[in-house]
């Protein structure tokens, strides 16, 4: 009998791009090894079997252990767990200002042209910002190359999973709310030297309000009621 | 010892009587026909009821179990904590159109669900439940069972042969075969028990177990039987980790690919109530039945273990045992076909044999604990 070994095994440790990674060489043991005794091998089975029944009655006895949810009874209090992929969110600091300035890199990271960024430049400050951000959820594949791919670390996953619709139309989202400067924009616009307090403001007046569904959607450019159709340039 | 520190509080334990359903219809017929007409129609009735009532509550219970060895929940919206979840699926069974195949030999294919649940009936009849609880006490019952048993099989052996179906017909097959063998460990462990009650009649095996029960009374030879029942029982039965006959992942459906509605619940039916018979089973000849838990020559413990009516015993037990095979299914992997075969032939049957002998000894030269 051929087998791996446990207590054979070695251990090491590695460091690669200062992230320590854990090696275990474990040989298989001789092809010609002595079979066991009848009894040995009796006495292992039924230790094994005695330690996976230990460990179904144990999840039987710890009701803590399940992890269904009772959905939708507990809508209110439900939690998603931290890695959930819910759907994409642009990230807003606590006044409500984006991280986003538009520079395209989900765009190209997206493997399904999930992500349509529309720019424009500030009046006010001369730089480029976002104008639109359109995600299409019905193409997405939750892959998370936009996230990994954001410098800004602009987008997250929010833990709404309510997604259904009648109309796949109602699948393409703008995500920004506002179109106009991020907070970075803000920020810097206000530590250069000797900028009165009214270009802020003016700066700020540039901010136009975005919705979830203004902006263009699919199937073949036909508008419906409180969606506009489909711009095609 | 006991006696000494709490006084007599009982002198002797008390003595059961057994009155089975048949003996009351035969004592009734001479004097009131009407009322031996209404013991008969009970017993009708209340095995009819009670098969498709235990059905649906193993049913349920099976999966509530299930879930939780999980992590899961099971059954939660149909009534409270799901309880009526059963009763929902048996009416949506019972109102499934009644498939045929286009080239199925129709008169087996329509007969054979029947023949499985006859089967089930016919043991669940001998099962003694209390000493005024069952319907016939044949005095072969052992022997009877289970040769009843071997007449499921059929039902599942025809069921996929007249499908016409080539996963039924393996599953038929396999059935067959796993039954063939593992019939012959459940006969050697009954036999062990049978020795020591000498008897075949399942209230006598009950009764003699006053003085405590066989799994421990006849040393580890009692153990020994009651494992090798409890594995050959299960492979019987068809659950896993012995559920080849019916393999999802290789045979779709096994032998019940081909049944819908009523016959598919029939054979469904049949098997979990298989399961508590064979539960049942393993509970009066090891455990003691109905008879509470008695030490030999402790009077006043006798007493107090007398106090907890004989139902309730017979139910706990069963429950235990039930458990412990839900406990097996939802736990181990199913086995390959050949590993099946070779810890029957290669394991169980010597290790029987080697413990029929043993048995053998032990009754001869009468070395049972407690030997009063
Ligand atoms: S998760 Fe993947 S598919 Fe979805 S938008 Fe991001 S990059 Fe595109
Ligand atoms: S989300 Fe990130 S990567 Fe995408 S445009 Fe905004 S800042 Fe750039």
């Amino acid at each position: 009998m051929s087998y791996i070994d446990p207590k054979k095994s070695s251990r090491s440790a590695i460091e690669v791009g200062g992230v320590p990674v854990n090696i275990v060489v474990a040989p298989r043991g001789a092809t010609g090894d002595k079979r066991e005794g009848l009894l040995t091998i009796f006495y292992k089975s039924v230790k094994s079997l005695l330690t996976g029944m230990k460990v179904t009655i144990g999840y039987l006895v710890r009701p803590s252990t399940v992890v269904t949810q009772q959905y939708p009874e507990n809508r209110e209090t439900l939690k998603m767990f931290e890695r959930f992929r819910g759907q994409l969110r642009l990230v807003k600091d606590e006044n409500g200002y984006m991280n986003c300035n538009g520079c395209d890199f989900c765009e190209k990271a997206c493997p399904n042209g999930s992500i349509i960024l529309q720019d424009r430049r500030n009046s006010v400050s001369g730089k480029s910002e976002l104008e639109r951000y359109l995600w299409r959820l019905d193409s997405c594949t939750f892959c998370n190359a936009c996230i990994q791919a954001c410098p800004h670390d602009a987008l997250e996953w929010s833990d709404g999973f309510e997604a259904a619709v009648y109309d796949r139309r109602l699948l393409v989202y703008t995500l920004n709310d506002y179109a106009g400067p991020p907070v970075n924009h803000i920020k810097r616009f206000k530590k250069k030297a000797g900028t009165p307090e009214d270009r802020v403001e003016e700066l700020l007046a540039t901010m136009e309000p975005r919705h979830q569904y203004g902006g263009p959607t699919p199937l073949s450019g036909k508008g419906m009621p409180g969606v506009p159709p489909l711009k095609t340039d | 010892m006991l006696d000494f520190l709490f006084g007599q509080l009982v002198a002797t334990h008390a003595t059961f009587d057994v009155v089975t359903l048949s003996d009351r219809t035969t004592q009734a017929l001479a004097e009131d026909p009407w009322l031996a007409a209404g013991y008969a129609l009970l017993g009708l009735a209340g095995v009819g009821g009670f098969l498709s009532l235990l059905g649906m509550a193993l049913i349920y219970v099976e999966r509530k179990v299930a879930a939780h060895f999980q992590c899961r929940l099971g059954p939660m919206r149909v009534g409270w904590h799901g309880m009526l979840q059963s009763v929902a699926d048996a009416i949506k069974l019972l109102l499934k159109e009644d498939i045929i195949p286009d080239r199925a030999d129709r008169v087996l294919f329509l007969i054979a669900p029947v023949f499985s649940i006859i089967a089930t009936t016919l043991g669940l009849i001998l099962i003694p439940m209390s000493p005024s609880l069952q319907v016939v006490d044949l005095n072969i019952g052992v022997i009877f069972i289970s040769a009843v048993s071997s007449f499921g099989v059929l039902g599942i052996l025809l069921a996929g042969w007249s499908s016409n179906n080539k996963w039924s017909l393996l599953g038929a097959m396999r059935a067959g075969a796993q039954f063939i063998s593992y019939e012959i460990s459940v006969t050697l462990s009954l036999l062990v028990v049978t020795l020591f009650a000498g008897s075949l009649q399942l209230s006598e095996i009950v009764q003699s177990q006053q003085d405590g029960w066989w799994i421990w009374r006849g040393h580890i030879v009692g153990l020994v039987a009651f494992f090798v029942f409890l594995i050959a029982s299960t492979a019987e039965l068809n659950r896993p980790p012995f559920d080849l006959p019916e393999a999802e992942s290789e045979l779709t459906g096994g032998f019940h690919t081909e049944y819908s509605g009523l016959r598919f619940s029939f054979f469904f039916l049949a098997e979990f109530i298989n399961m508590f018979i064979a539960s049942a089973l393993a509970a009066t000849l090891f455990l003691g039945g109905w008879m509470p838990f008695h030490i030999g020559g402790l009077h006043t413990f006798n007493g107090l273990m007398d106090l907890i009516p004989p139902g309730l015993w017979f139910a706990g037990k069963t429950t235990f045992i039930i458990f412990l095979i839900m406990w097996v299914r939802w736990t181990f992997p199913r086995l390959r076909v050949d590993q099946l075969m070779r810890l029957e032939w290669k394991f169980l049957l010597p290790v029987g044999f080697i413990n029929l002998f043993a048995a053998a000894t032990l009754v001869i030269t009468k070395l049972y604990f407690f030997p009063w």
